[in-house]
């Protein structure tokens, strides 16, 4: 049973919105433990209640609108008041699905990396292109400290950039 | 001085896709047309030309979010008639075990996700608790079992196809990788719990149906023709056959009907407050060729399922009328026995010694400049069909698709029920709700990977002849 779950989604058709994908797939090529289950979606649909039941904490990985390309923010995820539909879902919504289904009460970290291009084709904008190893690089860091019960620290709502994360060799994160 | 009203539905909501319902007023206020209106426009039949034919099922899987298989299956199946090969019989078993993981997750949606907050909560219940919380503060267990079906046949499919949304597994001359035995041993285990699933949600609906009698009558209870691929015995199937038609008193009209010729005896219609068009039976004209696919139709063409669980509920569902089942409040039935069709059927193919045979592809160049796939969708009997230029680039494509051969039976059903349920200038809540459950009873698809996020509200206006906004009422 993975101790932890990582979910990155968007559209890889739509640029930038893949992002939370692509950072996923460079975690499922880095980290080989049965604790952690790395998961890939396009969204984030009421299935994924059931994935996430048993885990202590989920990241959720995703693109976002405001902010500036290159850097990514972190911030912990509080259960929200309404679960997600088919169609619309957010990490708060499926965390109220799992806790309404299940009595789940994970923790939850999304971490989201502003983008600039959210029209048809399927590449990344360059800063976000670079940002995918460090992203990946520092929630591999968060997943290994949660691993081995080491504490760790997040300022939440702070945007920071993927360079300072990158540096950090403690777990006190964005 | 025209004094007809328009009472307007926009858009319908738990649905796959967007559009909106006009009912028609005469001057006393009586509904006397309705009219189902799909807003959204694809064009994926236009712009696939010149692409190559061998990249169609990837193409064609786009359209959809939800039944991106079965376009995989029909365009591939265009691609082997352009390629003249006969696949590699494990490539067949394993399509027929895609398309029917997708049809459980597909039907799951529709019913436990989309449906059951009416079939649970009752027609009239307070729109803010119809959605799946609602559902979950009643029965949890049914949300529960919704949540673990629908999860079971995305499972398949992301095995099978490698991720659960737009998998490209399915090729031109069969699939792309055979099975894996840790693969079948995995699906194989998650059966038992999947079949415990459909038996107890199939009691469950038995159970509730006594309720819903008045909407039975009025949900779309009128005769029209039903079509469906059938096996050369009669039974059921979502992947290859011939179709048959029956009519509303349950007699074959028509039957041994090559899907290849579809275009003898469907005819497509354009009107223009719809992007969606309308197919009908040509031999009986338009709009007197209507007739139904799907679930409800499915099961009214066949003569037997093929499995033992699903043809015992198969032989109960035709006793419901002594005719064809007529009311479209039956396809959510129809869904059910589907799904458990389906679980069994599953079980059984992954059992086959053949299953994992490591021949899964027909490799070939075109041998014909035209070809046509046909199969059965979720929602209905879908039609592929493409011509090619001496390259092997597409220069011109038709798709039929479930949801347009219902567009006629849909269009009226919405009629059958406004005219019982809405009266006066004003819809009740209950009334609008019966008016949109009749729609998601066919489920239609119109195309839910162009959906936005978070414009799910619905909107009611009341115009004058003029325009003039008289009435509105908003929820979310």
């Amino acid at each position: 049973m993975a101790r932890i779950v990582m979910i990155g989604y968007g559209n890889r058709l739509r640029s930038d919105d893949g992002v939370g994908c692509a950072v996923a797939e460079k975690l499922a090529s880095r980290l080989s433990s049965p604790q952690v289950e790395v998961i890939v979606c396009h969204q984030l649909t009421p299935e994924l209640a059931d994935t996430i039941r048993d885990a202590e904490i989920v990241f959720f990985i995703d693109a976002a609108r405001q902010g500036v390309p290159g850097t990514f923010s972190c911030n912990r995820v509080s259960t929200g008041s309404r679960a997600n539909s088919s169609h619309s879902g957010s990490p708060s919504g499926l965390l109220a699905l799992a806790g309404r289904l299940y009595n789940a009460q994970p923790q939850a970290l999304s971490v989201t990396l502003p983008g600039t291009c959210f029209d048809h084709g399927e590449d990344l904008s360059p800063e976000l292109k670079d940002a995918v190893p460090r992203v990946a690089a520092y929630i591999e860091m968060l997943a290994a400290a949660i691993l081995e019960s080491r504490e760790i620290n997040l300022l939440d709502g702070q945007p920071t950039s993927s360079r300072a994360a990158e540096v950090s060799s403690e777990p006190s994160g964005c | 001085m025209d004094e007809r009203k328009t009472i307007v539905i926009d858009p319908v909501t738990r649905i796959e896709g967007h559009s909106k319902i006009t009912l028609h007023l005469d001057d006393q206020g009586h509904v006397e047309d309705a009219r189902f209106h799909v807003t959204q426009f694809r064009g994926f039949e236009k712009f696939c030309e010149g692409r190559p034919f061998s990249e169609m099922p990837s193409l064609m899987a786009r359209i959809c979010g939800i039944c991106p298989v079965s376009h995989l299956i029909a365009s591939a199946k265009a691609c082997d008639a352009l390629m003249a090969v006969r696949i590699p019989p494990t490539a067949d078993k394993l399509r027929r075990l895609f398309g029917m993981a997708q049809v459980v997750q597909s039907h799951a949606l529709s019913l436990f996700h989309l449906s059951s907050p009416d079939l649970l909560l009752g027609m009239d219940a307070d729109p803010s608790k119809s959605n799946l919380f609602g559902v979950l503060e009643q029965n949890p267990s049914l949300a529960r079992d919704g949540i673990r079906l629908r999860q079971f046949g995305q499972q398949i499919i992301e095995r099978l196809g490698g991720k659960r949304i737009h998998p490209a597994w399915v090729v031109p001359g069969g699939v792309s990788e055979p099975l894996t035995v840790e693969n079948r041993d995995a699906i194989l285990e998650s059966i038992p719990e999947a079949l415990a699933i459909a038996v107890r949600t199939i009691e469950w609906f038995k159970g509730i149906m006594e309720r819903f009698r008045e909407e039975i009558a009025t949900f779309g209870n009128f005769p029209t023709l039903f079509m469906g691929i059938v096996k050369e015995d009669g039974g059921l199937t979502f992947y290859d056959g011939k179709i048959r038609m029956v009519d509303a008193s349950g007699k074959i009209a028509a039957d041994g009907l090559d899907p290849a010729r579809y275009s003898d005896y469907i005819g497509e219609k354009v009107e223009s407050w719809s992007y969606l068009k309308s197919a009908y039976y040509k031999p009986n004209g338009f709009p007197d060729g209507i007739y139904r696919v799907g679930p409800l139709a499915r099961l009214n063409v066949v003569d037997r399922c093929g499995t033992a669980r699903a043809d015992q509920e198969l032989a109960e569902f035709h006793e419901l009328q002594r005719t064809a089942a007529l009311s479209s409040f039956h396809y959510h039935h129809a869904r059910l026995i589907e799904i458990l069709y389906c679980v069994e059927r599953m079980g059984h193919l992954l059992e086959h010694p053949e299953i994992l045979d490591k021949h899964v592809r027909a490799i070939a160049r075109p041998n014909a400049l035209e070809g046509v796939g046909a199969a059965e969708a979720p929602r209905g009997t879908l039609f592929h069909h493409y011509k090619i230029d001496d390259q092997g680039l597409i220069r011109w494509a038709n798709l039929i698709i479930a949801t347009g051969q219902n567009n006629l039976a849909m269009n009226r059903s919405v009629l059958q029920v406004a005219k019982h349920y809405v009266h006066g200038d004003r819809l009740t809540p209950g009334a609008l709700n019966r008016v949109e459950a009749v729609i998601r009873a066919y489920d239609p698809c119109l195309s839910c990977s162009t959906h936005a996020s978070g414009r799910m509200a619905l909107q009611l206006q009341l115009l004058a002849p003029g325009g003039e906004v008289l009435d509105e009422v908003v929820s979310s």
